[in-house]
């Protein structure tokens, strides 16, 4: 009974998976992708979800599944035209079918009454003509009795009654024995196999020669080697170093074609090979062959396929001459290459097998394939071991050089490797924990279709970047913010369809959800085509709420981003979806606890964009680390695009405090990072320094003035909130190699503080205080 | 009377799930020897590489479906008599009806039991040990 609830697990995750290809599928259909391929995944999803349920006797999902099942089927089979309306109500549906699943998993309730409703609906767009009025459905819920289900300890289902008679026909099962099977097999000679190498001239320049070849296939089993010589020139036409000759060998062996691949590993590239089952004959000479009209060898030996069809499996009259169908119908190259290249006549006799494309598109990897899963808490914990290795590397490094030793000793020598091979472990580590964003972006369609529909507006999401990877720990918490943005951008963004029209545009919105990566972060962006922000009114109520002062002066942008400020809310009326307890501003700082940020800027009239960016990993980061009026800070490697030594001419004085530092043909504002961080109270003349030239987020560039650099080094990422508070300008804290604890920079946090800083006469609260 | 544990036997279906309880109940069964795949095209390369007594498939299947698996395999000679049963649900009748025409050995109607399962295979191989 625990493999079957394990089972019943799997069923669940799958169901996961399901639902999305469910979603994808009908999203596709809604963008004008209604082909064959398309509607029969969707109509798979829904079957598969129905059968493994059925199998557990999850009974309202299963009568739910089957409703809907059968619309679908009538979809498939083109009895119902598939109009944007009722891919909408599809959508609608799947949304139910995913709440009956998560009922089913015990996680939440299914709404009866909307249930039985959009069965009803279900069923009146099957069949239009027996359509009841809907409103007499929610009296009598329009199920039909629940295909079988069945206790979970039967197989699949628990009928004992059904039999073949079920289906209404005569059948005689075809019988057959193991042995009969088995003289097929030795008679296709199974252990036969031809290998045709072809050698390049470049296989004898390496020193390498086919005798060796030949003699290390004959260890494999008995070898009759087959010389073509045919394409050897006369010799005054001869290169020496040329390859010319070919050879095909018979190769007997029980070994499988892994064994005798191994063979030419090491000519890999410099010799054509193929290897087929069976005797003689190429996929080529056989196409060739056949196009000739020949009857070649290889058919000879396999009769069956073309000429008589000797009734392969004991004939019974309900199957007449069955084999004799699929080959001749086709009239492909399949018959003849089969015995051959097992792959080629695939795609050829398989009439519904799907377009190469697809198939690749969609490589999930089977069974036998190597796919492992593993419990996430495993890798969690040899993720935070790596991280001690990291930290135990580094403060051995740094002990050997306390002591003295020469870089190029042994010792030290060993040590770069170690490092090299830690960094290694580190990056192979972290990439089992990377994951597509798509599992949070793939619940995102449903969340706008509710939004929407509770706001009255319309939108249409487009997404991109579904398969930009990022650490699992950021994954998690990419959910909250996302949400957030998207009900932000359709209840505050978007126009109703009327005040669209009234403004010449689609009264359908467009909302787009994007993932990239950009400079070792993750960037997500939300941007809509509404209104954009009203930068009058949001002043004017930030001033009205006592957020900022009047009479100071913001550009544009900063008074977009005064919607992150605690307390601040544009909204006329409190909507359900977006104006309620949660604010911007929570989201701003649960970004920023991550060493995220998240900023807006918006068009009048064309729409805003929030953008959040977030490193890719909370678990260790590449720093440069430096001194500071005695302190050790580790300044993110992603930010810094060089470091020098200011020459006293390339320094100029702008205003009464203010420096800048005049890098190549620019100006870049001077930062004293001790300043700005409070370790001193006056700065040293920069010129005795280090400057390190970094780029914000924004792009915008400063000169971080340090004390001394120390190094570049991988630092695992301790968070400063969870164990003490959030400190501006400082992002994360770490262990450094001699067990002292070092703060990380946050770039852009120390460029805003700065502008922040005297040159400005009256003091901005931009960002609230603590 | 064959042995369960001598036959070989390929679970076709795109189904984790599925392939999951079918394999549950051929162990209890008997069988010992069961391999799976997703979908027919993996199946055939399977068979092909290393040919099975028994494969249990699914129908509707990507890239390649139950349908095209079997004549797939019927036009293999060296795998033509592998013991084909087809898993189907009740509203097939059709589709069973072209299995049939293509030599199938068998079919079993989802849902069905272990017994029901096993029923289907002894009709093909007789009565199992």
């Amino acid at each position: 009974m625990d493999e079957l609830e394990a089972i019943k697990v799997t069923f669940f995750q799958e169901c996961e998976e399901l639902l999305a290809d469910l979603e994808g599928g009908l999203l596709a259909m809604q963008d004008g992708n209604d082909d064959g391929d398309t509607v029969n995944a969707v109509f798979r999803a829904v079957h598969s979800i129905k059968g493994g349920a059925g199998a557990f006797g999850l009974e309202p999902l299963v009568r739910f599944a089957h409703v809907f099942e059968t619309l679908l089927d009538a979809v498939r089979s083109n009895e119902v035209p598939a109009t944007p309306d009722l891919v909408v109500t599809l959508l609608r549906a799947s949304d139910v079918l995913a709440d009956h699943v998560s009922s089913a998993r015990g996680l939440g309730v299914v709404d009866e009454a909307v249930s039985a409703a959009m069965a009803a609906e279900l069923k009146a767009c099957t069949d239009p003509n027996a359509a009841p009025a809907p409103a007499a459905v929610v009296e009598a819920p329009v199920f039909e009795a629940a295909p079988v289900a069945a206790p979970a300890e039967a197989l699949i289902g628990a009928d004992d009654a059904l039999d073949d008679d079920d289906l209404g026909f005569d059948f005689q099962p075809m019988t057959i024995t193991i042995d009969e099977q088995a003289a097929d097999v030795a008679a296709a000679a199974g252990n036969v196999w031809t290998v045709s190498i072809r050698p390049k001239s470049d296989l004898y320049r390496k020193a390498n020669e086919t005798a060796l070849l030949l003699r290390e296939l004959a260890r494999l089993g008995p070898i009759e080697a087959t010389l073509d010589a045919s394409a050897i020139p006369p010799l005054d036409m001869l290169d020496a170093e040329a390859a010319y000759a070919t050879w095909t060998v018979r190769l007997e062996t029980e070994e499988d074609e892994t064994a005798i691949r191994e063979v030419f590993e090491f000519v890999d590239g410099d010799c054509d090979l193929e290897i087929t089952r069976g005797e003689g004959l190429t996929p080529d000479a056989a196409l060739a062959a056949l196009l000739a009209g020949d009857a070649p060898a290889a058919v000879e030996a396999a009769p069956a396929v073309v000429a008589e069809a000797p009734a392969p499996v004991v004939v019974v009259e309900a199957a007449p001459e069955p084999v004799a169908v699929a080959p001749v119908v086709e009239a492909a190259p399949a018959p003849v290459a089969a015995p051959i290249a097992p792959a080629a006549p695939v795609a050829a006799s398989a009439p519904a097998a799907a377009p190469a494309a697809k198939a690749q598109q969609i490589d999930v990897p089977g069974p036998g394939q190597s796919v492992i899963r593993v419990d996430p808490e495993r890798i969690d914990r040899l993720i935070d071991l790596v991280g001690e290795l990291v930290i135990n590397q580094a403060m051995l490094a740094q002990r050997v050089g306390e002591y003295g030793i020469a870089p190029s000793s042994n010792l030290a020598m060993g040590l770069d490797e170690l490092e090299q091979l830690t960094r290694e472990i580190q990056d192979s580590v972290m990439a089992i924990r990377a994951q597509p964003v798509k599992s949070v972006f793939q619940r995102m369609p449903r969340l706008v279709r509710e939004v929407a529909s509770m706001t009255g507006k319309q939108a249409r999401l487009v997404m991109d970047g579904e398969n930009t990877e990022v650490d699992k720990t950021v994954i998690e918490r990419l959910s909250d913010p996302i949400t957030h943005m998207l009900r932000n951008a359709i209840d505050h963004g978007l126009e109703s369809p009327e005040e669209r029209k009234a403004a010449g545009k689609n009264p359908e919105g467009v909302v787009k959800l994007a993932a990239l990566h950009r400079s070792g972060r993750i960037v997500i962006e939300v941007s809509d085509d509404g209104k954009g922000i009203n930068r009058e009114r949001v002043h004017s109520i930030a001033i009205k709420k006592g957020l900022i002062s009047p009479e100071l002066q913001l550009t544009d942008e900063e008074i977009d981003n005064l919607i992150f400020l605690p307390g601040f809310s544009t909204a006329d009326k409190i909507s359900d979806v977006s104006g309620r307890g949660v604010g911007m501003d929570v989201v701003k700082r649960s970004v920023q606890a991550l060493g995220g940020r998240i900023s807006i800027t918006s068009r009048p009239g064309q729409g805003s964009t929030f953008t959040l960016s977030l490193p890719l990993t909370l678990a260790v980061l590449d720093g440069m680390v430096v001194d500071v009026a005695g302190e050790t800070l580790v300044v993110p490697l992603a930010a810094i695009v060089e470091s020098l030594r200011p020459k006293p001419e390339e320094v100029r004085p702008l205003g009464p405090v203010g420096s800048v530092l005049a890098v190549r043909d620019s100006f870049v504002p001077l930062i004293d990072v001790g300043l700005t961080l409070g370790y001193r109270e006056a700065s040293p003349p920069p010129t005795e320094g280090v400057v390190l030239l970094v780029e914000g987020e924004d792009g915008s560039r400063a000169a971080l003035v340090a004390d001394a650099i120390h190094g570049q080094r991988q630092v695992v990422i301790k968070s400063l909130e969870q164990n003490y508070q959030q400190v501006d300008g400082v992002a994360a804290a770490t262990i450094l190699g001699d067990g002292r604890v070092a703060l990380i920079l946050d770039v852009d946090a120390v460029i805003s503080l700065r502008r922040r800083e005297p040159p400005r006469p009256v003091e901005p609260t931009l960002i609230a205080a603590e | 009377m064959p042995q369960a544990s001598s036959i070989s036997v390929l679970v076709v279906d795109d189904q984790l799930t599925m392939r999951a309880l079918i394999r549950n109940a051929l162990q209890q069964i008997g069988f010992k020897d069961i391999r799976e795949a997703p979908d027919g095209e993996e199946a055939l390369k399977n068979l092909l590489a290393k040919p099975a007594n028994l494969v249990i498939s699914d129908f509707n299947m990507p890239k390649m479906d139950g349908l095209a698996l079997l004549r797939a395999v019927r036009s293999h000679p060296p795998i033509r008599q592998t013991a084909f049963v087809m898993l189907t649900g009740r509203a097939d009748r059709e589709l069973v009806q072209r299995a049939v025409q293509f030599g199938v050995n068998n079919y079993c109607v989802k849902p069905f039991t272990v017994q029901g399962l096993r029923d289907k295979i002894e009709q093909v191989f007789g009565q199992l040990t």
